[in-house]
């Protein structure tokens, strides 16, 4: 072997000064905006003791780093933060009259799948909310998420939110067989699409209900998906409301046109017990953050309550900003709007009080496009049914929003 | 929107289909040898190896990709398999020399079969589910090789007509599973790109099915 002086475990790597610098002022703006919602910083220990961290789910820890310790005991270098800080909560904070509210930035230790750019070490920032149930919880983390992300400057990010509940009351209404169902679930996990229809129309159900279970993990939108699903089936209505009361809150909170229902989004850690949360930003391939409602874990450090939580990954969050940087040079944050002279006058008037220059133009004008380019504006909108069709120059995506401030502040620097 | 395609026998009906859907396919008919292509319409294609497909996707390279499920399956990505294409029809088998099926001695007195293959994730798997033991050597090319040479027992690979197995001796002993064509997409994409990917995709399923 030759010079080992500059090698390291696989999928680790070493942060120096600049990255350095940068993750801190994520951290930084990731903890004020955790703090301004009453959120405040707990530590635990990376190493635990694997045994109690088995105990959290049916399947047990998983992949992890293991180790002895001096009696023999096996120790683990903790796989997530969401175990340990429901330990922490569930025994530390028991006497706590709730809600808890705690957040955290810490790093988790995964082995590295062969073949696969994941790093072992993932550093998390994240908040957990235990002890207050049902959607006002769900919006406030999705809200503090959305707060968080938007505080360290990335713009252009969705949020995606599907039901661990919905999707078993789907798969529990249509009585299918225990294989049917191990099937479906697998190809869920697997984000196999085709897969799931061929199990679905194999299951043996028909009518609407075998329409909804066929499009189930491909069902994305707004609350016309929940309202389709409550019609079909009957007994997922309940946590169809759940979800639909949750984007309500979440319109209040201002956080609404970053999010997206997508009954596909799936974990695979069998604690998550409601909502299931995943955030995506422009030019980064995984998601920035992941989180879930998980009212089961409590118990299994013997007291239950309620829990929801979410975590950002700060280096895919950093290289979301990174990219960010690079393609927003040179063009002004404003946009071009169709109809902001006659048809929109009043959404051109919000979207200048929130800061954000408007270029109107009357309705129907073909120019926008080529008047964007000449003077290098970020953003070109049209009206489109009761919202607005934004193109975003910057990133050449193209974006529909309720309220045309909201949607560019979301994503404007 | 940025597409990954294969290039070798994929690559025409995939292009074929990306046309039939709507999308301006001009520059994959006439880019010659250029790997990154832009159309018109602001759709830029990338080609590459079938087996490199998964990687541009998962990685976020391109938004979507077309790309065999033989590939999927060896390289297990992490991505959306949203559509079954229908086309690129070839099954995964295992095969021996014509005669008597090697195999069962080479279980009895060696304890385990000896298979090449380009797919050795697929062959362990295989060989896995049915309860043998398997010592897999992993070859890139020109499979039908090995166990005329003696490197190998037999090997695990894509057919589409059986003609090169034939040709080289070899007979089809299992049929490990059918494999075609598939849609995927990568994960941030499905989610920031919702519209445009759910609306493309359902076009592109309109044409399959």
């Amino acid at each position: 072997m030759g010079d080992v002086t500059a090698a390291l475990p696989t999928g680790t790597r070493d942060v120096l000064p600049v990255e350095a610098a940068e993750l801190g002022e994520i951290e930084g703006a990731l903890c004020d905006a955790f703090a301004s919602f009453g959120y405040r910083r707990v530590a635990t220990p990376a190493l635990e003791l694997a045994g109690v961290l088995d105990r959290a789910q049916e399947g047990g820890l998983g992949a992890a780093y293991r180790l002895f310790d001096e009696r023999g005991r096996v120790l683990a270098l903790r796989p997530d933060l969401t175990v340990p800080a429901a330990r922490l909560i569930a025994t530390r904070m028991a006497d706590h009259p709730g809600p808890v509210r705690v957040s955290y930035v810490a790093s988790a230790f995964r082995p590295p799948t062969p073949g696969r750019a994941e790093a072992a070490e993932q550093r998390l920032a994240g908040v957990e909310l235990v002890g207050a149930d049902g959607p006002a919880a769900d919006a406030e983390a999705i809200a503090v998420l959305a707060a968080g992300l938007g505080a360290t400057g990335l713009s252009g990010f969705r949020v995606g939110l599907g039901s661990v509940e919905l999707t078993g009351a789907v798969l529990g209404a249509l009585a299918l067989s225990e294989e049917a169902e191990a099937r479906l679930r697998a190809a869920l996990r697997a984000r196999d699409h085709v897969t799931w229809r061929e199990a679905a129309s194999a299951a043996g159900v028909g009518g609407d209900a075998a329409r909804v279970l066929a499009a189930l993990p491909g069902m994305r939108g707004g609350a016309e998906v929940l309202e389709w699903v409550s019609a079909a089936v009957p007994d997922a209505a309940p946590a169809a409301e759940r979800l639909r009361h949750t984007l309500e809150l979440l319109d209040r909170h201002g956080g609404r046109d970053a999010v997206v229902i997508d009954l596909g989004v799936m974990r695979d850690w069998p604690y998550y017990s409601g909502v299931v949360i995943e955030a995506y930003a422009p030019d980064v391939g995984a998601p920035v953050a992941m989180g879930g409602r998980y009212d089961g874990l409590a118990a299994r450090f013997g007291r239950p309550r309620p829990a929801v939580g979410v975590a950002i990954a700060l280096e895919a969050l950093h290289r979301g900003l990174a990219a960010q940087r690079a393609d927003a040079e040179g063009l002004h944050d404003g946009v071009v709007l169709v109809g902001g002279m006659d048809d929109a006058v009043e959404a051109a008037r919000a979207t200048r009080e929130a800061g954000i220059p408007v270029v109107a133009l009357p309705r129907g004008s073909e120019e926008a496009e080529a008047l964007a380019a000449a003077e290098r504006w970020r953003f070109v909108a049209r009206p489109d049914g009761a919202g607005y069709a934004v193109h975003d120059v910057a990133r050449d995506e193209r974006f529909t929003c309720q309220r045309l401030a909201e949607g560019l502040a979301s994503r404007a620097a | 929107m940025t597409i990954c395609v294969p290039l070798g026998a994929l690559f025409s009906d995939a292009a074929a289909a990306l046309g039939a859907a709507g999308a301006d396919v001009e520059p994959l008919r006439n880019g010659g040898r250029r790997l990154v292509l832009r159309a018109g319409d602001g759709t830029a294609y990338i080609t590459t190896r079938p087996s490199d497909v998964p990687t541009y996707v998962e990685a976020g390279a391109a938004d979507l990709g077309i790309v065999g499920k033989d590939v999927l399956l060896e390289r297990d990505p992490d991505v959306y398999e949203l559509l079954d294409l229908g086309f690129g029809g070839c099954r995964m088998v295992y095969a021996t020399p014509e005669g008597d099926d090697p195999t069962p001695a080479a279980l009895e007195h060696l304890g385990a079969v000896r298979v090449a293959t380009k797919y050795p994730e697929v062959a362990r798997a295989h060989f896995a589910a049915t309860g043998r033991q398997v010592e897999v050597v992993k070859v890139n090319g020109s499979v039908e090789l090995a166990p005329l040479v003696g490197l190998a027992h037999g090997i695990v690979d894509l057919t589409a007509t059986g003609r090169t197995l034939a040709e080289n001796g070899l007979v089809e002993r299992e049929e490990i599973f059918h494999s075609t064509a598939r849609l995927i997409a990568n994960r941030a994409s499905y989610t920031l790109r919702l519209e445009e990917i759910d609306r493309f995709a359902a076009r592109l399923a309109g044409d399959a099915s």
